[in-house]
């Protein structure tokens, strides 16, 4: 937010999220909202992670698991579908991986620089001692 | 200026009184003015209520008075208090017992030149009211004292300040304030 | 609407807390949260009789603590209502907190004080303790010197803090006992009058307003924090002002009452004169007629309007005076007393060099007497026969033991 003078700005510890009236904000996906320049979702923290979660659709059972779990709010879920990881918000703090169900798990945390495709191919095999 | 000073027990309606006093003082257009003194001061413990009646607004809101009257609802106050602090040369003592004029002054010899008059407005309270508050009969005896209002004209007020209770305790309290009325001495 | 109107008579004889009771009604006060305390808590349990049969429609909260309860009127505010409570000393310090809160979140909150002493020692009567408590707190404090006054005030307070060039909390005083428990007739409106003044609620930034959502009570670091007092100061001491003249100007309108931010009585031609707060104003106002009937030119300044502070009225009242003297009903504990400097900030680069001395008084409810203030208009004269203050700066008055003073 812009370094605003004392008199620039609505009165009251007060900040609106979104820009001018809404309505059906729950039928409306957080991409096509008016947020306000005050809303933490024009922020980005991806410059916070030193590891990143990366998705492998081809062991998830949409649980919802990650996406309950997420502080941040940065599971992408559609139709009660996992699609992916909101890169911008997530920083990086591996709660997702944690929760994730399955065997082998359909997140895991790389390094920020590792390449996305290659480590995909060389996803871990399901562990058979661990039940 | 007219100023009265109540001596009480907590509870026994002195503040009620003297509200109720000012209350029916103020529709005839006088100012008035009505407090106590609390305290801390539980059910039972001596207290004083207070009145200041004029023809002009009251701006005056020390505590301290030099009363015009004193009226002491409890009967024991005369004795384990001093109902005469501050009083002037003619300051007038309405006082609840169940002793005659005479006797009390007798027993009480700070009362003695004094202009006293009795009533034993417990013994009314419980006779007609039911209950020992001596409030009422108290505001009757100093109808006919002070001749300050016709006492049907004040029973008449009295019974809309009174309004919300049951209308036998209305006409019990009438009762009561026509007995002190006739009965103080 | 969903409840019953009530006849009043033209002149009541209320207390300082019925008269704050029966405000509250006329205003229609959606929210009261509330911890009673005394002597304030007849006016929270008079809202909550009122409600209770039928004569508001609103919503009487009971909470845990002073600090809960001015918490429920924060959000009750912020959500959009209009909202309102009461409070004295302990509870009054307990609330301080949340009094920041409200304030900084320019919520339009009316809090009836019954002013009283704060412990220790434990003291449930009248004293300014706990409204020089509140002093910076951001709040604007408007202070009654009788019941009359603590009626007119709330909705003075109703119309100045919720108009939306202002939103800001608004503090009614009045002194614990020798206002809130002494009945005088009160000159009352008519429902419709007393509502008609203060108007509909017109909410602003309110939480269910869904079409437009807003966070209240955001966190600012060093980056925004000033900006926000800045903003709030600012507000305070340019907008309200104005807004509580105008308030006053229509409320004589309508009922005949006029009240100024400070109140002069005989000062035109005044020699010297007392400067104070609460009941103290109309006992000296008697004395100070007294003291004219003696061929001293008496006067007395009651400050209407605490915070903020009316500085260039309080100059311009005092103006051409020759002897103040500055009444604090509060400790100072360790400095001069707060009119004693407020007065002497008012004066100091203006023309009138008047002799300013301060006093202590009344303290847990001790009474002022009218023959203290005869002493003190006397000493006052003697100083303006001397051409200087005679006496140390600070005394205290009414107090047992060996005279006091200081400075
Ligand atoms: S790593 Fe943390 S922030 Fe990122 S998606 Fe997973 S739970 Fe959310
Ligand atoms: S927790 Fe794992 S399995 Fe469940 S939805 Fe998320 S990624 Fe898919």
């Amino acid at each position: 937010m812009a370094n605003k003078g004392w008199d620039e700005f609505e009165i009251g510890a007060m900040l609106r999220t979104f820009n001018g009236k809404i309505d059906d904000i729950v039928g409306t996906h957080q991409e096509n909202r008016a947020y306000s320049e005050n809303s933490s979702f024009v922020a980005s923290v991806a410059d916070w992670r030193i590891n990143k979660p990366v998705f492998n659709k081809d062991f998830c059972i949409d649980c919802q698991f990650c996406w309950v779990y997420c502080p941040d709010v940065s599971i992408i879920s559609r139709d009660k579908k996992m699609i992916g990881v909101d890169m911008d918000h997530c920083k990086g703090c591996g709660v997702c991986v944690e929760v994730c169900p399955t065997n082998p798990k359909s997140l895991l945390m790389f390094p920020e620089k590792a390449d996305e495709e290659t480590e995909l191919a060389a996803w871990p095999a399901k562990n058979e001692e661990k039940k | 200026m007219l100023e009265i000073r109540w001596h009480s027990r907590a509870g026994q309606g002195a503040v009620t009184g003297a509200k109720g006093l000012a209350d029916v003082i103020s529709t005839t257009g006088k100012h008035v003015q009505a407090f106590a003194f609390y305290g801390s001061a539980k059910r039972g413990a001596a207290m004083m209520a207070f009145n200041r009646v004029d023809d002009k607004v009251i701006m005056n809101h020390e505590k301290y008075m030099e009363p015009d009257f004193v009226f002491v609802i409890d009967p024991a106050l005369v004795f384990t208090s001093d109902v005469t602090v501050n009083h002037k040369e003619n300051t007038i003592y309405i006082i609840t017992t169940h002793m005659s004029t005479e006797e009390l002054v007798a027993s009480q010899p700070k009362l003695a030149g004094k202009k006293v008059y009795t009533v034993d407005c417990i013994k009314i309270a419980q006779e007609t009211i039911g209950r020992a508050i001596p409030n009422t009969p108290m505001l009757g005896a100093f109808m006919k004292i002070s001749g300050m209002y016709d006492i049907e004209f004040f029973k008449e007020s009295m019974k809309r300040i009174l309004g919300k209770l049951p209308q036998k305790i209305i006409d019990a309290n009438m009762l009561a304030i026509q007995r002190a009325f006739d009965e103080v001495k | 609407m969903a409840f019953d109107k009530m006849e009043l008579q033209k002149i009541e004889v209320w207390d300082g807390n019925r008269a704050a009771a029966q405000a509250l009604r006329q205003s229609q006060v959606d929210v009261v949260a509330a911890y009673p305390i005394t002597p304030s808590t007849p006016i929270v349990e008079g809202y909550a009789k009122f409600l209770a049969d039928g004569y508001i429609e609103g919503e009487y909260v009971m909470v845990e603590s002073e600090h809960a309860a001015m918490s429920g009127c924060v959000g009750a505010a912020a959500a959009g209502g209009r909202v309102a409570t009461a409070t004295s000393s302990q509870g009054f310090a307990l609330m301080v907190e949340v009094l920041y809160q409200a304030s900084g979140m320019r919520l339009p909150i009316v809090l009836n004080v019954a002013n009283r002493a704060l412990a220790a020692p434990l003291n449930v009567n009248g004293d300014h303790s706990d409204m020089y408590l509140g002093r910076d707190s951001g709040w604007i404090q408007l202070d009654a010197f009788c019941p009359q006054d603590v009626y007119d005030l709330n909705f003075i307070a109703f119309k100045v803090s919720e108009d939306h060039d202002v939103r800001l909390p608004c503090m009614v005083h009045q002194d614990g006992f020798m206002t809130s428990h002494t009945a005088q007739g009160v000159h009352t409106l008519t429902d419709d009058e007393a509502y008609g003044f203060i108007g509909e609620y017109k909410p602003m930034n309110d939480m269910l307003d869904f079409e437009h959502p807003v966070t209240h009570g955001v966190q600012t670091e060093e980056d925004w924090h000033f900006e926000h007092k800045a903003r709030q100061h600012n507000d305070l001491m340019v907008k309200v002002i104005p807004k509580i003249q105008a308030a006053f100007d229509d409320f004589e309108k309508l009922s005949g009452r006029k009240y100024n931010m400070v109140e002069s009585y005989d000062m035109s031609d005044a020699d010297i004169c007392v400067v104070c707060m609460g009941t103290s104003v109309e006992t000296a106002r008697e004395v100070a007629t007294e003291m004219r009937a003696k061929g001293i030119k008496a006067g007395v300044v009651g400050i209407r309007v605490i915070r903020p502070i009316p500085f260039f009225e309080i100059a311009e009242a005092l103006k051409g005076v020759k002897a103040i003297a500055a009444l604090d009903r509060s400790s100072p504990n360790g400095a001069a007393g707060m009119l004693f400097n407020e007065i002497a900030g008012c004066l100091f680069n203006t023309d009138t060099k008047a002799l300013l001395s301060g006093y202590v008084y009344g303290l847990g409810g001790r009474d002022l007497t009218k023959a203290h203030l005869v002493s003190l208009f006397t000493e006052l004269q003697k100083n303006v026969d001397a051409g200087k203050v005679t006496t140390p700066l600070q005394q205290f008055i009414g107090v047992r033991g060996p005279k006091l003073s200081f400075l």
